[in-house]
């Protein structure tokens, strides 16, 4: 049995469009993201594995407990090329959205995520591991989870 | 001569058969039968709030008393439907209370039930009783203070799991000093503090109370002098269980405890601390039913409660209880019927894994002669151990694995699960309800095809090669209801080869599979008892026919099409192409 499971959980959804059929077994799996829901109650929440939100929530908030955060989540950002950087409540936002605004606004500039261009300010992050990795890739809570520090990388030159 | 039963006989003999199942074979005999059982049933229940219009229940069960309602699909609960779905409250208890003004009793799941709702109910019903809303949302605080302060006879007001807009703790205070009725008040998950004089006040005016689950705001010194004015209590669901207490007031809720000797179910216990634990062992032997979903007490201060628990018939518990600790409930709790273990490191609660394994299981099938249900939370698993538990426990008949880890294989021998799977399908004789994770080939459907001929609800997530797997199970599940589906790689072949089993099921769901935009217009069109929606996100007009679409969810109906779509959900009449046009969908 031939399974190309690359299994990415949350990359964004692009089920292979060739049909399957009963004889051919080699299908890419990747799973789609949950549809965007608009509940603020929502609004970050996976939808594996299959537990009730009350739960989620409450595994959540104990979580953020244990990890001795009381909440907040303090990362330096570094604009690439300024000795100084800044310290960034990561608690506060909602999402990438709002991360970026914030950061965007606090640099005076525009900060995106995404592969660097000449043109944008692109934001990256190291991880547990200590990898430089591009924001944005993984949900949210991961993010939060995962993430030591960000760099915002300035636009290339020729 | 004329045979027929007269109807006042066959009242009378009805007014003895309770079970719906067997009305509904009553009003199957003959059309004189099947008009004195509508205008004698009284408790009606309508399981999806879609296949059916609300006028048409009200019209044919005028002496309704009690209604039962379910609106989203099971899924919902997991954040697989999107918001403004449907499963709206509003047509129907607008139709009842124009049609069965006498009502009492509503009990819905699932549905979206706003302040307008609630103050319609209030106003509509004279007699009202029963209100119990499990996995709602859309209202707030201020809807419940209308059903308060009107419902004089109100027995039941239960709040379970629904998420409720909260602008206070003034709700409370509107029951009135004449209510003195109130056998179950649930309010568990609501964040405000209500007032406790209120609080306290009712519940001592309500002689009555069996049933009492309190927020999570009410705390451990209230809760004290809750169960001193009510120790008839029979289900207990406390507020937090942390604050810190001196030894007097430790002393009286010890006393309190004590004094419950009716109690035989308890839940609540959030951030349960290690040293209050022995509060709760003078009700342990009485307990029936305990819920410590919330409460992450670790392995030895778990062990300590269940040693004493020997009546329990259902546990619900966080994985923190750990191998040893399920060794201790099959050792100590011989009656036990039901076990749910939920995982606490479902959001990174536990960096490392927790020293639960499927050895858990195993000992409790063995340990426990009456086990019927399981929803298990685990890591991993093996074939072996579901082999055990399949020989150990024949009489199994709810069994919902959930392997975290989406295609786990058997974590000794690295095959697919399909061969323990197999042996739960084959040996569970009784099986109705299963839920299957880890790594699994179409031979592992093929075997529940085979096997599960008493199957009626069946849930998948990231499992199988190809259609083939929906084939089996389509065609070889006798008895299936529901089929919910996420993340599998089929399958139109096998949606439209067995379309006609499709209208002997109340539903099938599917996201992130395999069907295409073109097999559902198919579908839609071949079966006009069934209501195919695609629920998606991106346009599908500009879509062309092979494109896979997101969602599907398909149900059979005698109402129709329904009317109160969202934008993100389809159907066959929005598509003009297809030719049947006026009724113009938004």
């Amino acid at each position: 049995m031939e399974n190309s499971n690359s299994y990415s959980p949350y990359s964004s959804s692009s089920v292979d469009s060739t049909k399957p059929s009963p004889s051919e077994s080699s299908v890419n799996l990747s799973l789609s993201l949950t549809f965007p829901s608009t509940s603020s109650q929502r609004e970050t929440s996976q939808d594996w594995p299959p537990i009730k939100p009350r739960l989620r929530d409450t595994l959540k908030s104990l979580r953020l407990r244990q990890r001795g955060y009381n909440t907040a989540l303090f990362v330096k950002v570094y604009m690439e090329g300024v000795p100084i950087g800044r310290k960034l409540d990561l608690s506060t936002f909602s999402g990438y959205k709002s991360l970026l605004e914030n950061l965007s606004h606090m640099f005076d500039t525009s900060v995106i995520c995404g592969t660097r261009d000449r043109k944008h300010h692109v934001l990256t992050y190291q991880d547990k591991d200590g990898d430089w990795m591009m924001v944005g890739d993984i949900p949210w809570d991961m993010f939060l989870e995962t993430v030591r520090r960000l760099k915002i990388t300035r636009p290339e030159r020729c | 001569m004329d045979l027929r039963l007269p109807s006042k006989v066959l009242e009378h003999i009805l007014s003895f058969v309770d079970s719906n199942e067997d009305r509904n074979s009553v009003s199957l005999v003959c059309k004189s039968w099947f008009e004195t059982e509508r205008r004698t049933r009284k408790r009606v229940i309508v399981r999806n709030c879609y296949a059916v219009t609300p006028e048409a229940v009200a019209r044919r069960f005028p002496e309704m008393r009690s209604l039962t309602l379910k609106g989203k699909p099971h899924f919902a609960d997991y954040n697989l439907v999107p918001d403004g779905w449907g499963g709206y409250a509003w047509p129907w208890i607008e139709a009842m209370a124009a049609k069965c003004p006498s009502l009492e009793e509503l009990r819905l799941k699932r549905m979206v039930v706003t302040d307008e709702c609630l103050e319609k109910i209030a106003a509509s019903f004279k007699d009202f009783k029963v209100l119990v809303l499990t996995s709602c949302e859309g209202f707030s605080t201020d809807g419940l203070a209308a059903i308060a302060v009107a419902c004089s006879n109100l027995r039941e007001l239960e709040l379970r799991e629904c998420i409720v807009e909260d602008l206070g703790g003034d709700w409370l205070s509107y029951f009135p000093e004449t209510l003195t009725s109130l056998v179950s008040l649930d309010f568990s998950c609501l964040d405000s503090e209500v007032k406790l004089s209120d609080l306290e006040r009712l519940v001592s005016r309500s002689p009555n109370l069996k049933s009492l689950k309190l927020n999570r705001a009410v705390s451990l010194d209230a809760l004290g002098s809750l169960l001193r004015l009510a120790p008839q209590l029979v289900e207990l669901g406390t507020g937090s269980f942390s604050d810190k207490l001196d030894q007097e007031a430790v002393s009286k809720l010890s006393q309190a405890f004590s004094e419950m000797k009716e109690l035989k179910s308890l839940s609540g216990l959030w951030d349960v601390l290690p040293e209050y634990i022995p509060l709760l062992y003078s009700v342990c032997p009485g307990l029936t039913s305990l819920n410590l979903s919330y409460a992450t007490v670790q392995m030895p201060d778990l062990v300590e409660l269940l040693t004493r628990c020997s009546n329990l018939q259902k546990l619900w518990v966080m994985d923190l209880i750990e191998d040893k600790g399920l060794q201790v409930v099959a050792s100590s709790c011989k009656e036990l019927r039901e076990l749910r273990v939920f995982p606490s490191g479902a959001e990174g609660l536990n960096d490392t894994n927790v020293a639960m394994t499927e050895q858990g299981l195993v000992s409790v099938s063995e340990g426990c002669p009456n086990l019927e249900s399981v929803l298990y939370f685990c890591v991993q698993f093996t074939n072996a151990a579901m082999v055990t538990i399949a020989r150990n426990r024949p009489n199994l008949k709810c069994f919902r694995l959930c392997v975290m880890e989406p295609f786990a294989p058997d974590h000794k021998t690295q095959k697919p699960l399909d061969e323990g799977f197999k042996a739960i399908a084959e040996r569970c004789k009784d099986l109705q309800r299963l839920s299957v994770s880890g790594l699994l080939t179409d031979k592992a459907f093929e075997y529940i095809g085979t096997h599960g001929k008493k199957l009626r609800m069946l849930s998948i997530a990231f499992a199988g090669d190809s259609d083939l797997m929906l084939h089996h199970l389509l065609s070889g599940c006798e008895s299936l209801n529901k089929l919910e589906i996420r993340d599998c790689p089929f399958g139109d072949t096998a949606l439209l080869e067995n379309a006609a089993k499709l209208e002997t099921m109340r539903s099938l769901w599917m996201s992130s599979c395999c069907v295409s935009f073109g097999a559902c217009k198919l579908l839609s069109q071949k079966m006009p008892k069934l209501n195919v929606e695609v629920i998606d996100e991106h346009p599908l007009e500009t879509r062309p026919d092979s494109s896979p679409v997101e969602r599907i969810y398909i149900y059979r109906t005698l109402a129709g099409p329904r009317l109160d779509m969202p934008e993100f959900v389809w159907t066959i009449q929005k598509n003009p192409e297809i030719g049947v046009s006026h009724l113009a969908i938004k």
